[in-house]
């Protein structure tokens, strides 16, 4: 007899504890890894988008600012140049660079040019990059139509030494010649550098700087100067140090990062969950075959770590998948739509992508934390079932159970109502996110409890499918409970994300036919703090043939406090009757006689602690005016606030008689058409401006909306996803164990089509309670979005709006979709090889 | 003489904008003082240059130098900013010590405006932010700041203006229109101080003030120059220079002398004659310089040496231009020493072309 | 001359297995109405392959099965499946109830199946329970019964339509001898009974006794034998 050389490994036991079960089933394994892996890879992809833009957006304004200690930042409009050897003077100020900053319009394409004016001279001490590029052509600097590209500008712009181009900048529009590129390396973002003082002249800022930045003496004490350069300054002009600036870049899509990465955790958390219930049914599934392993001799210690390195490996693999998708997704994402993902927050950015292995960690570790989380109690509930009884035939179901019962989710549910009224913690609604968590785990821990019930009171049909079906489900709630929870949790995340964008984009629209009463809208170009409408184009364009009536606006740009971003300042003709018409006021109070009116947005109200009736300084040309706050308006144009005062009062305190928006009615029986046409003709040659009926500038609101809103369907699209995978895997999980039952049904005489029916009617039966209770959990967590989280983030308020429409065919399509995931889950029992399971047992 | 290298800037100005009407140098045209001791914003080109010995005591001698300089960009602007470039300043200071054998320099460079940088007409007061050269009460002051050393220094006047060319008019090419003012104060008695690692030391010594100011200096031909101006030690001034051509010929060549008694003599161009004695070569450019001269003017001839070989100023990096200029030393046929005063070498890496 | 319940002629059927092919090799039975027989063989001899042949879960690859006159091999999955479920009844080794359901509507179930209205479906539940004396578990469920228990009541349900043929696949692999022989002879008992006809297939010699007669399956065919 030759011998068969035998394979005997060290670790055989840990094998057949741990290997073995993963062979076994390699798909719930696969399912597992695959649902870690999305969750990881969806949030490392958030994290590396938007730490490439952020850190992409802080570089850049490092850079602009160059090596300065401080940065003296006035609004977009800028302050008087008079500040300039004032701060020069500063004893221990060693070098002042006086900056214009513009944005202007090249001509002929739809790209922005950011152009700063520098003095060479002054800029060398801060930018020795500008120094070496301006150095051997100095004064050619000076060339009004000379400018200086970053090496990206010129890519972008396909511009090249030499060449010219047209910009149009304010009301004038110029040939700019391309004196040279600066080296690849100085400034990553789009940018051109000019003369100041043919910045100041050409794009109209004459008498004004935006920024003077500043090197200080060696020894000198910043914190101390800042104090002391900061008094000097006029209200609404600010001195910041370089880390202002950073977290001024980082806080502009602080909010938005946030919810992004709040959705990834979402996802990690449905992984984890799913893989709670694959290692749940596993444990069902595996009872007689671990409680063997525990009579051979293993210890109930022992096979529990068993089960650990199982779920364990699971979570190394799908979180190594994780990363590798993270990191592939992000730079596709980064590449296709931009590092702010289309949100527009970054624009002319082109971001890197870096991932250094300390930073994977984390995400790595999150992976396997959520499948060892995920199998702890399975696992424990597996090790600790007495082997003798889990020997016995008939005794698998008695599954680990999801929840410790219902006053779990009751406790969890009130932690929720506690949280909910919580304010913002650090600018970020980190207790509105919490109370989510707890709203869906809360649903999570009851839905067993909802499952129990729901089934005790099914009807009694005699139908021998529906019979089996029904006692199936009364017989193993807690088996169920994982499908139901599975589908609650998409679907609960679904419905609130769903109506929460209803709200918005129904909010946003309505709120768009309201501030936007008039026939026409003319408004200066995108190059918002160079473009005016003077005084005589006012009048020129009020007496266009056509218009009834012309009403003027002002936007520029002001500071309220040093540590926020900057205020859109609004000047338009108000009167507090007409208040309540012309704006979505939200609460108002009346002025005292004698007190000027301001009305401030939500965000504004929010950011700056404004409530109707308050005092509130406004720097305006460099001296704070009080004003009174008349009321709070619904804007959601501006994100970072903006206040509106009446223009008749404004010109009055400033003699700026400039207009950036006109908004035109029509007299009876003009035609847009002709108007638009007759204003063209009007005003003068070369003047940037927009002429735009209500009906266009809502279209094209509702697309940058739409555009942006766009990641959050496709996260639901993966909620969604990893629903049906947890159905799939409990009824995979399930058909396999049921394959003795399915294989004596067969012989009673039930056909595969019946067979598959009755899997069918489970799958959707737990699937309609899933989707009700997900409906439910999902209104109330929507409500939380949009009173708590979108406001504390946003500081817009919302009104809610249903689509019950689109929840029901949604929800409905869900139901279907678990009544087919579970048919298909349970095609094997109508193969042939279950007929022969009837006398499979072992 | 010319201290144009920051002026070369001016000339690379190749702008749409109309080109600066510049008044010419003509003859003819009398020098008054103090009035033209302060800036003439017209021209195109105008410095200050203050070159020296000074005393540290124990002996130790040390070489300065202290320019402002102001160009007029070729650019006849509209642009009512009042950061529009009508005049550009610059500043450059140097202290030659032959304990540390190399030059300590620094520089300033500004646009005028705002207070910060300004040339004031009708009276010496020249600064850039905190450099500045200003006469008051009949006393030239210097004080820089930079950041190897620092210069407080006083210059007094103890002779009357030297009047170079045709009483001021000098000219720099066999074209008339070559031509600048230009007058020197020679034999100031400098005290003061001068700061240097870390430490304060009170100097005294001898100086020699330059103003000049043109709108066209070197024709065509011309691609650098070299130049001396020396106190004599019995009290006389003399100043030589010559302008170079390509082959390193001389194009032009003048000087001037006032005896100890006060008698001025100017020289014609065959009356000077330049001839190296000894060239050093640059490490760090690797530019040939000639440091040492045998330069006969009229029937004499003086020996020029320097303090130190290296006293290259390289300032490619702001200018693109890299020169020697740097303290020397006098001395007769006889090689007897008969002063000291300063040398400029330009134009020897590369032509400088107007 | 009356019609065979069940008749083989010629059945062999062939397939490959990991280790051996499994053959059954011309086969041939008759079975009439209230017959009682026991197939005995060795283990891996084809018996469970035979069943299912018989069962029209499978088809032979040559001879025929006819089944009250009518050839299995010729009819589709869904008459064989109609076939089975009114025809046949089945006890098998494992018991195969449904734990969720309790005794009485584990019994029901083929009732169900065969659309029997509720009311004829709970009296003839009740008289099956008494048949096995389980009147008293009626509303128990699986897990409380013991193994005879629960084999009782998968002969109850294998009868519960009344159906013409009862197969029993080792019914008493999972009991004890003293057990075994009740169920036996109350599987016989039951079986007569209802005028149906029995097929136990088992390789214990003790059950294979409890037939009137009873064949060995060899790999040559099935042949009369003395257990």
């Amino acid at each position: 007899m030759s011998a068969v050389p035998l394979s005997l490994p060290r670790g055989l036991l840990a094998r057949a504890a741990v290997l073995g079960p993963l062979a076994q089933a390699p798909g719930r394994a696969a399912l597992s890894i695959i649902a870690i892996a999305l969750g990881v890879a969806l949030g490392l992809a958030v994290h590396l988008i938007n730490r490439a833009a952020v850190s992409e957006v802080s570089a850049a304004a490092r850079s602009l600012s160059g090596h300065a200690d401080l940065v003296v930042q006035g609004p977009a409009d800028g302050f008087s140049e008079a500040l300039y050897p004032t701060l020069a003077r500063v004893p221990e100020v060693a070098a002042a660079s006086p900056v214009i900053e513009a944005e202007a319009r090249v001509v002929g394409t739809r790209e922005t040019l950011p152009i700063l004016g520098l003095d060479v001279f002054r800029a060398a001490a801060l930018h020795p990059v500008i120094a070496a590029a301006a150095g051997p052509r100095g004064d050619a600097l000076f060339a009004e139509d000379g400018i200086l590209l970053s090496a990206s500008a010129a890519r972008a712009l396909h511009l090249k030494a030499g060449d010219t181009f047209t910009v149009q900048a304010g009301l004038t529009r110029m040939e700019l010649r391309v004196l040279d590129l600066l080296p690849a390396g100085a400034y990553r973002q789009r940018l051109g550098i000019m003369d100041i003082a043919a910045a100041q002249w050409k794009l109209g800022r004459l008498g004004h700087l935006q920024r003077v930045d500043l090197r200080l003496q060696p020894g000198a004490e910043r914190e101390q100067l800042r104090a002391r350069i900061q008094a000097l300054l006029p209200a609404g002009v600010q001195a910041l140090t370089p880390e202002d600036q950073d977290a001024q870049a980082a806080s502009l899509s602080r909010a938005y990062r946030v919810n992004l990465t709040a959705l990834s955790l979402v996802a990690l958390f449905t992984g984890g969950f799913l893989v709670f219930a694959t290692q749940a049914l596993a444990a069902v599934r595996r009872r007689r075959q671990i409680a063997l392993l525990r009579a051979l001799g293993v210890t109930r210690r022992l096979q529990f770590l068993y089960a650990l390195t199982e779920a364990g490996t699971l979570g190394m693999v799908g979180a190594g998948a994780g990363i590798a998708l993270g990191i592939a997704v992000a730079a596709v994402a980064l590449k296709t739509f931009g590092a702010d993902l289309g949100a527009g927050y970054f624009p002319g950015v082109e971001p890197e992508l870096a991932l250094t292995p300390w930073e994977a960690l984390p995400f790595f570790l999150a992976g396997v934390v959520t499948a060892l989380a995920g199998a702890l109690v399975p696992a424990w509930a597996a090790a600790s079932a007495p082997p003798a009884q889990a020997l016995k035939a008939g005794d698998e179901e008695r599954p680990a159970s999801p929840s410790r019962g219902w006053r779990t989710g009751l406790i969890l549910w009130i932690l929720a109502a506690l949280a909910i009224p919580l304010p913002a913690v650090n600018g970020l609604p980190l207790f509105g996110y919490a109370a989510i968590a707890c709203i869906l785990l809360g649903a999570v821990f009851v839905a067993p409890f909802a499952a129990r019930t729901l089934f005790a009171r099914l009807p009694v049909i005699p139908h021998a499918g529906y019979q089996v079906a029904t006692a199936q489900l009364r017989g193993t709630p807690a088996q169920g409970s994982l499908s139901i929870a599975a589908v609650l949790v998409s679907f609960g995340l679904m419905t609130s994300m769903a109506i929460m964008v209803v709200s918005f984009r129904a909010s946003l629209d309505t709120w768009l036919e309201k501030v936007l009463p008039a026939d026409l809208y003319l408004r200066t170009g995108q190059s918002g703090d160079t473009a005016f409408i003077p005084p005589e184009a006012q009048r020129l364009i009020a007496a266009t043939p056509g218009i009834a009536r012309a009403e003027f606006g002002r936007g520029r740009e002001i500071f309220l406090a040093p540590d926020k971003p900057a205020l859109a300042l609004i000047a338009r003709p108000m009167n507090p009757e007409r208040a309540q018409k012309g704006l979505a006021l939200q609460s108002a109070a009346p002025v005292p006689a004698g007190r000027t009116p301001v009305w401030v947005s939500e965000a504004a109200a929010d950011l700056h602690g404004l409530k109707p009736g308050d005092e509130v300084a406004i720097p305006l040309e460099g001296a704070a005016r009080p004003f009174t706050v008349a009321g709070i308006w619904r804007d959601y144009a501006r994100q970072t606030g903006a206040v509106l005062i009446d223009r008749d009062a404004y010109v009055q305190l400033t003699g700026d008689g400039r207009a950036n928006v006109a908004s035109l009615w029509l007299s009876p029986g003009a035609a847009i058409g002709e108007v638009s046409a007759a204003l063209r003709a009007r005003l003068p040659a070369g003047t940037d401006y927009e002429i735009a009926s209500p009906a266009e500038i809502r279209a094209v609101s509702m697309r940058i909306f739409d555009r942006t809103f766009a990641i959050t369907h496709l996260l639901e699209a993966v909620a969604i996803v990893i629903g049906l995978f947890g159905i799939s895997a409990s009824f995979s999980a399930q058909v396999l164990a049921r394959r003795g039952e399915f294989g004596m049904l067969r012989h009673l005489g039930m056909t595969p089509g019946q067979v598959g029916g009755m899997l069918a009617l489970e799958g959707g039966i737990l699937g309609a309670l899933g989707v009700a209770m997900g409906l439910a959990a999902g209104f109330v967590v929507s409500l939380v979005l949009i009173h708590v989280v979108n406001r504390q983030s946003f500081h817009w308020s919302l009104d809610l709006h249903l689509p019950w429409g689109l929840l029901l065919a949604l929800g409905l399509a869900l139901v279907c979709a678990s009544a087919f995931t579970a048919a298909l889950s349970g095609r094997r029992a109508m193969g042939p090889d279950v007929l022969r399971a009837v006398r499979e047992d072992w | 003489m010319t201290r144009l290298l920051r002026a070369l800037l001016a000339t690379m100005l190749a702008l749409a904008a109309q080109a600066a009407d510049y008044p010419p140098v003509v003859p003819g045209r009398a020098l008054s003082f103090p009035a033209d001791e302060g800036s003439h914003p017209a021209y195109r080109t105008e410095w200050w240059y203050v070159t020296g010995w000074l005393d540290a005591g124990n002996g130790k001698r040390l070489g300065f130098q202290v320019t402002f300089f102001r160009s007029r960009p070729d650019l006849d602007t509209g642009n009512p900013s009042r950061f529009a470039p009508r005049q550009l300043l610059f500043a450059h200071a140097a202290v030659s010590d032959p304990g540390v054998g190399r030059l300590l320099h620094d520089e300033r460079s500004a646009r005028a405006g705002f207070g910060l940088a300004e040339a004031r007409e009708g009276a010496t007061d020249v600064r850039i932010d905190d450099w500045s050269l200003v006469k008051s009460d009949g006393v030239f002051r210097a004080s820089i700041p930079a950041r190897e050393f620092g210069l407080d220094l006083a210059f007094r006047a103890s002779q009357p203006p030297l009047l170079h060319g045709a009483k001021g008019f000098s000219q720099k090419g066999p074209e008339p229109a070559s031509a600048s003012h230009y007058y020197s104060l020679p034999q100031l008695q400098v005290s003061g101080e001068i700061t240097a690692g870390g430490k304060r030391l009170p100097v005294t010594g001898s100086a020699w003030l330059d103003h000049e100011w043109s709108s066209s200096l070197m024709d065509a031909e011309a691609v650098g120059w070299d130049w001396v101006g020396i106190n004599l030690d019995d009290g006389g001034a003399l100043m030589l220079f010559r302008m170079r051509d390509a082959r390193g010929g001389a194009r032009w060549a003048g000087g001037t002398l006032r005896g100890a008694d006060g008698t001025v003599r100017a020289f014609a161009p065959a009356d000077v004659e330049f001839a190296p004695e000894r060239n050093w070569r640059s490490p760090r450019s690797g530019i040939a310089y000639p440091v040492a001269w045998r330069i006969r003017v009229g029937d004499r001839v003086v020996t020029v040496r320097p303090l130190m070989e290296d006293q290259e100023s390289d300032t490619r990096k702001s200018t693109g231009t890299i020169y020697w200029e740097g303290a020397v030393e006098a001395f007769d046929a006889a090689d007897r020493p008969i002063g000291r005063g300063y040398l400029e070498l330009t134009g020897y890496g590369k032509a400088l072309r107007l | 001359m009356e019609t065979p319940l069940l008749s083989l002629r010629g059945v062999s059927k062939t397939y490959a297995g990991p280790r051996a092919r499994r053959v059954l090799k011309d086969v041939h039975l008759a079975l009439r109405a209230g017959d009682y027989i026991a197939i005995s063989g060795e283990s891996g001899v084809g018996k469970s392959t035979l069943l299912n042949l018989i069962a029209g879960l499978d088809k032979p690859d040559s001879g025929e099965i006819l089944f009250e006159g009518k050839d299995l091999g010729a009819m589709n999955d869904a008459a064989r499946t109609e076939l089975r479920r009114a025809r046949m009844g089945f006890v098998f080794q494992a018991f195969h109830l449904l734990p969720h359901l309790t005794v009485a509507q584990n019994i029901a179930l083929p009732l169900t199946l065969n659309r029997i209205n509720s009311d004829a479906a709970a009296a003839r539940v009740r008289a099956l329970l008494e048949g096995v004396a389980l009147g008293d578990a009626a509303n128990a469920y699986p897990a409380e019964l013991s193994g005879g228990e629960l084999q009782r009541v998968a002969i109850a349900r294998a009868l519960a339509h009344r159906p013409a043929l009862v197969l029993a696949d080792e019914p008493t692999g999972n009991l004890d001898p003293e057990t075994a022989a009740q169920v036996l002879a109350l599987l016989k008992a039951q079986v007569r009974g209802d005028h149906a006809a029995g097929i136990l297939v088992t390789h214990s010699p003790v059950a294979a006794a409890s037939a009137d007669r009873v064949y060995l399956l060899t790999p040559e065919g099935l042949v009369p034998g003395n257990p």
